[in-house]
């Protein structure tokens, strides 16, 4: 007969909602599901947050509060990814609460891959307009940003965003429309601002 | 126009030319022109980062070894904190020498200068 606590590679082939009946006491199961997303938590948090040392910080907190409650967790049906996002989430509003509301930090790693070879004006260029792309979204309220963050960085679909936000895929449909425009504002603003501060400087 | 945008966002994933959707658009498509940018901007911006080995591995550890709910911080200390630190010991080391060179006496002698000069 097979043992239902065999550990090891067995886990790997169990789906989330046995691995979670079975980490309740048994955390070479909650082993595995740490490593199966411990990657989308850390980018989800990365971006929220700007940097690799906090998002690290934040990722940790995430799994050890994770592994600290998951006695009490109950399947309501909803993806177990979903509830591990509600801790990210609510471990990084309070961090931006402690850090002071709509603070911008520096990407201080954020290195684009793949552009090293190319000139290094074109490669600061870039960066800049990244850098002005991602601290525009950071300016977006939590959901628009949580939003974006699921649709380009974890590529999923409006349904199974649906599924971790909470709302249905047309409402988040709709969001992401929203979203696109207020993004659009939000750099407007940011550019016309930016030329404004340059011919004051310059007047 | 959400559904248009969702199209335009695959078509965009999969290199495939937007201009029928553009076209499909109508009176709207300034409006998705703006989004086409937007949505090519953020595909080169959000691209995934990846995880230190040793922050994975370590938190791992923490976590399975029954220390879940005491995860310490498993991060190096940053570089400028290091050579701070480096360079407040080697003062430290220094002026132990120093003192140790000279003797204790040097600044009881600057004291009583100091007394001696009128003002």
């Amino acid at each position: 007969m097979k043992n239902p606590f065999a550990r090891g590679t067995e886990h790997a082939a169990l789906d989330d909602r046995e691995l979670v009946a079975l980490a309740k006491r048994d955390k070479e199961a909650f082993g595995q599901l740490y490593e199966r997303y411990l990657e989308k938590i850390y980018n989800y948090v990365y971006y929220r947050v700007g940097n690799a040392q906090d998002a690290e910080d934040l990722s940790a907190r995430v799994f050890a509060r994770a592994l600290a409650h998951i006695g009490k967790y109950e399947d309501r049906g909803l993806p177990f990814q979903a509830w591990l996002y509600r801790i990210a989430h609510n471990l990084v509003a309070n961090w931006h609460r402690d850090q002071g509301k709509r603070k911008i930090i520096a990407l201080d790693d954020y290195v684009a891959h793949g552009l090293k070879s190319e000139a290094p004006d074109r490669l600061a260029e870039e960066r800049a307009e990244r850098d002005q792309m991602l601290e525009a979204a950071r300016r977006l309220p939590e959901d628009r940003q949580q939003l974006l963050i699921l649709k380009f960085v974890e590529r999923m679909s409006n349904a199974e965003i649906g599924e971790i936000m909470g709302r249905s895929e047309g409402a988040v449909k709709s969001l992401y429309h929203r979203t696109l425009l207020a993004l659009r504002d939000e750099l407007r603003r940011t550019r016309t601002g930016g030329e404004s501060a340059l011919r004051e400087n310059e007047g | 126009m959400p559904d248009l945008i969702e199209r335009l966002t695959a078509a965009l994933r999969d290199g495939e030319d937007a201009s029928a959707l553009l076209t499909e658009a109508g009176d709207a498509r300034g409006e998705l022109e703006d989004c086409q940018s937007l949505i090519q901007s953020l595909e080169a911006s959000f691209r995934p980062q990846e995880i230190r080995p040793d922050f994975e591995a370590e938190l791992r550890r923490e976590l399975l070894n029954g220390r879940g709910a005491r995860v310490k911080r498993v991060r190096p200390t940053p570089a400028r904190v290091r050579v701070a630190a480096l360079l407040a010991l080697a003062a430290g080391l220094l002026l132990l020498m120093l003192r140790r060179l000279f003797g204790s006496d040097a600044p009881q002698e600057i004291s009583e200068e100091a007394v001696a000069t009128p003002l």
